[in-house]
């Protein structure tokens, strides 16, 4: 089956593979390192799962999370959402929208079914236009230098590999409550066939905040409940009460630090109760309380491939395992868990094995954006982990204003930005940002970041006017100064 | 520059004390206040404010205004510090940031008007009245039918066409324009700015005449900006300007825009949005001079399928109204007729007429800008011009920039240049455009090894909308150096795109940088660090016949 044997002649010994490297699982990280080793000169392979939009041991297909049940469809949904502030914010500016406005899910989901299927054509096209040879069906490990791949047409085929990459990606995760099997997750919840008019939402991750933002903008009445005080742990503590401020704003009903501990059926819809003796009726129950990673199936303990404790693929800053022949990239490794950061740890991967130029993926300074409505964006430090971490005081520039188009809208939410600034170095730590257009405003200051950018720099740049971006580069006073042991000093 | 350095801030040791005034003042007697702050009313709401001020630390060296316009100085030889002629951006700016360094300070500003002329502009000036805010508030209005078309992709739908009330939303940006009139006004007094409303000329190199009263200041700071000009055809008169556009009693039907630089262009999709039949008369083969040649073209494209109907290569000759009250525009190709409105956005001059400028002798160039230096002042040692005034690159926020910098050096004791290089630009077209540093032409001549990376793709919300939008983007490298010297981007939010980008050309980032920043998943700006493969490799020997990169 192979055009070619390859010969490996590092040891002296000549063992033929029929593969450089076979990949399991084209999603993002997994089809980046594919199409990169093989513009490298390598011979590859990939298996995937067939496609289906709800993930499973037997399903998934080309493109994986981002592309069929992850970024692509969720900002979908996400902008079919926003049409509703706008029709909103249209008003005061002069429009009248005569009679009813209606808003049909199952168009938004055949249409969004269309889309990710033309993407997962794309997937498949640029994996053969770079000569991967893609196998359809469920692969293994047998040893180190031997994949099984459980065809879709019943056959069961080995190939050997010098190098075996293990991009499988993850899966979401369910509380193990009662009824937890009456409730759905992110997958389910982008393909639903009933748009749901009640819904609950358990989790106050990124997944959690977005469908909130989703199915309330859709016309949803929406109950979102967790654990913290503010959703979104691990994100600036003020901007976590921004995004509070602005889902409780456009009427989405928040329960901080409070659990659902039960779920049932109840005649027209589900309840679910919470640990606080609360009982809400609704039609859907989404968990969106985490993701783990999908190393279940791999065969991987027997090959004696370490995982970490919480199963993901534990491997070295080059996303090489224990096993010295197998690599793993992207969520199955729970590093930082976004479709870029894969891509990078593919395209490290690539070089690494077959560029000829060892690459490490590079953690600092990776931008990040939460689509909830209007959108959150960071990068770099949030103020808390600046103080952890700060040998210097830290200057914290902040500046909170009602963005133009609100003047006339009338909508009341604030921009709010900010920016966190070594005093000494003055190097820019961290930038944040939640209002209209943050993730694509956060991207050039991503790049600034990238070139230490100095606050004196910002400062230095002119202004684009009018525009929302321009505040930061306009922010002159400090609002605080916090020195590393978190006092707070005067300016 | 010690040469530039004013009397004021000579004095002056350390950036400290630069903030107060200079200890010799200190030994001049109290004077009540009212008799000192010309035009200031007592029963002002702002009055109580601003005479605290001078109540408190720096009463003591006050100059008397003894009421007929002539000044009796005790110390200073001058009534104010410094006088500001418009108080736009860089006006407001420089007059602002000069009081608070602890200059005492007279802004003169016409009334309030929404269209400008020799006697009216009001507080704010051409950015807040006539300008950036307002145009961007009727593109956001016009924007939404963008909006409409594109949700019905995404499962929305509308029992009846929406339909757009122009006499509502002129009605809303004035109020917000009233608002942000208060907020300037605002912001003037509490730096103890005294506002003096009238038309201000100047007489000679230390006074101003305002309504027939002389006001005398150490510095004079001319900032009366730019206004559009209609070119001399016959029927001019029944054509309009940005002004009247931003303020018109009704929605054109079918308008002609005669320009094709941003303000035309930024109308056309206001008047397009809000479903005017709208056509664009262009004198050369292509809209947009001076920016980046493939962004001129897609542009031009993107407005075409949005309904913009362009006459390229075609110009007015004249206007006439039929009977029927339509408007005929006669150019060199034929006649078009029933036109509800014919706009030109031919550009705009400097204010400088009757100002008093040339008696002054003050140096004007051949279109009436006042010549500066890097530190903006004229060629008359007590003058200082900022803004469009000066026509360098007129734009609200460089004139920021000249009246912060003029403040710092004249009363911060602090030489301050203003930098005009890498200022990134937008144009609020629809789509709009986001551009910093050089076009590919323009880096091709100065540096000649030039790489180019364009990409120009469907963004992920017109995959659902089955709307033509598309977005283009360019970043063009020095090769020698790796260092991003362009960066121009046409598609929706290119102008927010392009801020940090800007950021990072002035901190000399290199296209390496821009490779090892990771994206930002889904968005559009992602597509900027993700660029590998150059589109085109322009070397020296070859400049005039690009080399395309095979297989990119």
């Amino acid at each position: 089956m192979a055009r070619k044997m390859l010969v490996d002649g590092e040891d002296g010994t000549e063992i033929a593979y029929d593969y450089d490297l076979f990949t399991i699982g084209a999603g993002s990280g997994g089809v980046r390192a594919s199409r990169m080793s093989a513009s490298h000169g390598a011979k590859v392979a990939i298996c995937e799962l067939p496609f289906h939009p709800i993930s499973s041991d037997k399903l998934g297909g080309c493109g994986g999370t981002c592309v069929i049940r992850g970024c692509v469809p969720k900002k979908i949904l996400v902008y079919g959402a926003s049409f509703r502030g706008e029709f909103e914010d249209s008003k005061n500016f002069g429009w009248d929208v005569h009679g009813d406005i209606t808003f049909d899910w199952k168009r938004l989901i055949e249409n969004k079914t269309k889309e990710i299927t033309r993407l997962n054509g794309v997937y498949k096209r640029i994996l053969s236009g770079a000569g991967v040879t893609l196998y359809e069906g469920a692969g293994k490990i047998i040893d180190p230098h031997t994949v099984e791949v459980e065809l879709t047409t019943g056959e069961t085929n080995r190939f050997t590999a010098r190098h075996i990459l293990i991009a499988t990606g993850s899966r979401a995760a369910k509380l193990n409550i009662p009824g937890k099997e009456l409730a759905i997750t992110s997958d389910n919840a982008l393909s639903l066939e009933e748009f749901p008019r009640r819904s609950v939402i358990v989790g106050g991750g990124y997944i959690a905040v977005e469908f909130a933002g989703i199915y309330n903008g859709m016309g949803s009445k929406v109950d979102l409940f967790y654990r913290k005080e503010a959703p979104l742990r691990g994100f600036d503590d003020e901007m976590r009460d921004v995004v509070a401020k602005n889902l409780e704003g456009r009427a989405i009903n928040l329960h901080p630090k409070t659990n659902i501990v039960k779920i049932e059926r109840v005649e027209g819809g589900l309840k679910a109760y919470t640990d606080k003796g609360q009982e809400i009726e609704t039609d859907v129950v989404l968990m969106a309380v985490g993701r783990k990673p999908n190393t279940n199936g791999l065969n991987l303990s027997a090959v004696g491939v370490e995982l970490l404790k919480d199963g993901a693929v534990k491997v070295n800053e080059y996303s090489q395992t224990n096993i010295p022949s197998i690599w793993a990239v992207g969520d199955v490794t729970n590093r930082i868990n976004l479709t870029p950061v894969a891509l990078m740890e593919g395209t490290c991967l690539a070089k690494t094995l077959f560029g000829g130029q060892k690459m490490k993926p590079d953690y600092e300074n990776v931008p990040c954006a939460v689509f909830c409505i209007p959108p959150l964006s960071v990068v770099g430090m949030s103020e808390q982990e600046a103080i952890a971490k700060a040998k210097n005081d830290i200057l914290v520039f902040t500046s909170s204003f009602t963005p133009m188009k609100n003047t006339v809208s009338g909508r009341q939410e604030k921009t709010i930005m900010k920016l966190i600034v070594d005093a000494e170095t003055q190097v820019v730590l961290g930038a944040a940002m939640c209002g209209p257009d943050a993730p694509e405003i956060m991207q050039g200051i991503a790049v600034a970041l990238k070139c230490n950018a100095t606050k004196a720099q910002l400062d230095a740049t002119v202004g684009i006017h009018p525009s929302a971006a321009e505040e930061f580069v306009t922010m002159r006073t400090a609002t605080r100064r916090v020195s590393p042991d978190g006092q707070l000093k005067s300016i | 520059m010690a040469a530039t350095r004013s009397a004021f801030a000579a004095p002056l040791s350390s950036p400290t004390s630069s903030l107060r005034r200079p200890p010799h003042a200190l030994r001049l007697i109290t004077i009540f206040p009212s008799a000192r702050a010309p035009n200031l009313r007592a029963s002002s709401p702002d009055s109580f404010h601003v005479f605290s001020r001078f109540i408190g630390p720096r009463a003591s060296y006050a100059s008397v205004d003894t009421g007929n316009g002539s000044s009796v100085s005790i110390d200073e030889e001058f009534d104010f510090d410094l006088i500001t002629i418009g108080a736009g951006s860089g006006g407001v700016r420089a007059s602002r940031f000069a009081a608070n360094l602890g200059a005492k300070v007279g802004v003169i500003e016409l009334p309030f008007s929404t269209i400008s002329s020799d006697q009216t502009g009001g507080l704010g000036g051409t950015c807040v009245i006539r300008g950036c805010v307002p145009k961007k508030l009727l593109v956001y209005g016009s924007k939404f039918t963008h909006d409409f078309e594109e949700s019905r992709g995404f499962g929305w739908s509308f029992e009846s066409e929406p339909k757009h009330d122009w006499a509502t939303l002129i009605a809303q940006k004035n109020a917000e324009l009233r608002r942000l009139l208060g907020v300037y006004k605002n912001i003037l007094t509490n730096a103890g700015v005294t506002i003096i409303e009238g038309r201000g000329k100047v007489v000679d190199k230390h006074t101003v005449e305002v309504n027939g009263k002389k006001y005398t200041a150490k510095h004079i700071l001319v900032a009366v900006g730019g206004r559009a000009v209609v070119p001399d055809i016959p029927g001019r008169e029944l054509a309009i300007t940005s002004d009247e556009a931003l303020d018109l009693p009704s929605q054109p039907e079918k308008i002609a825009i005669v320009g094709a630089g941003y303000i035309a262009l930024e109308f056309a999709g206001i008047f397009n949005g809000l479903g005017s039949e709208v056509h664009v008369f262009v004198r050369g083969n292509k809209i947009l001079r001076g920016y980046d040649e493939e962004i001129r073209d897609f542009l031009a494209d993107q407005m075409t399928l949005r309904g913009i109907n362009f006459h390229f290569e075609e110009s007015p000759l004249s206007i006439e109204k039929s009977s029927d009250g339509h408007l005929s525009l006669k150019t060199n190709k034929g006649t078009l007729h029933g036109f509800s409105h014919v706009m030109f956005g031919t550009g705009r001059k400097p204010n400088t007429k009757n100002l008093g400028l040339e008696e002054a002798g003050v140096a004007l160039d051949e279109i009436g800008a006042i010549v500066v230096d890097d530190y903006s002042k004229t060629n008359v040692d007590s003058i200082w011009a900022v803004g469009d005034v000066t026509n360098r690159v007129n734009l609200t926020p460089v004139a920021l920039m000249e009246g912060g910098s003029f403040a710092k050096t004249v009363f911060g004791g602090q030489d301050t240049k203003p930098d005009h290089v890498n200022v990134a630009t937008a144009i609020f077209s629809q789509p709009p455009v986001g551009s910093v540093g050089l076009t590919e032409d323009e880096a091709i001549d100065e540096y000649g090894d030039v790489d180019v990376y364009t990409t120009n793709f469907r963004p992920m919300k017109a995959t659902l909308s089955g709307l033509p939008d598309r977005t283009f983007m360019k970043i063009v490298v020095d090769v020698k150096t790796d260092k991003v010297i362009g960066v121009h981007l046409c598609g929706d939010d290119s102008p927010e795109i392009t801020q940090g980008l800007s950021i990072a050309v002035n901190a000399g980032v290199t296209k390496s940088q821009f490779d090892s920043t990771v994206g930002i998943h889904p968005t559009a700006a992602e597509e900027l660090v993700t660029m590998r493969t150059p589109t085109r490799k322009i070397r020296k020997k070859d400049t005039k016949v690009p080399e395309a990169v095979v297989g990119s």
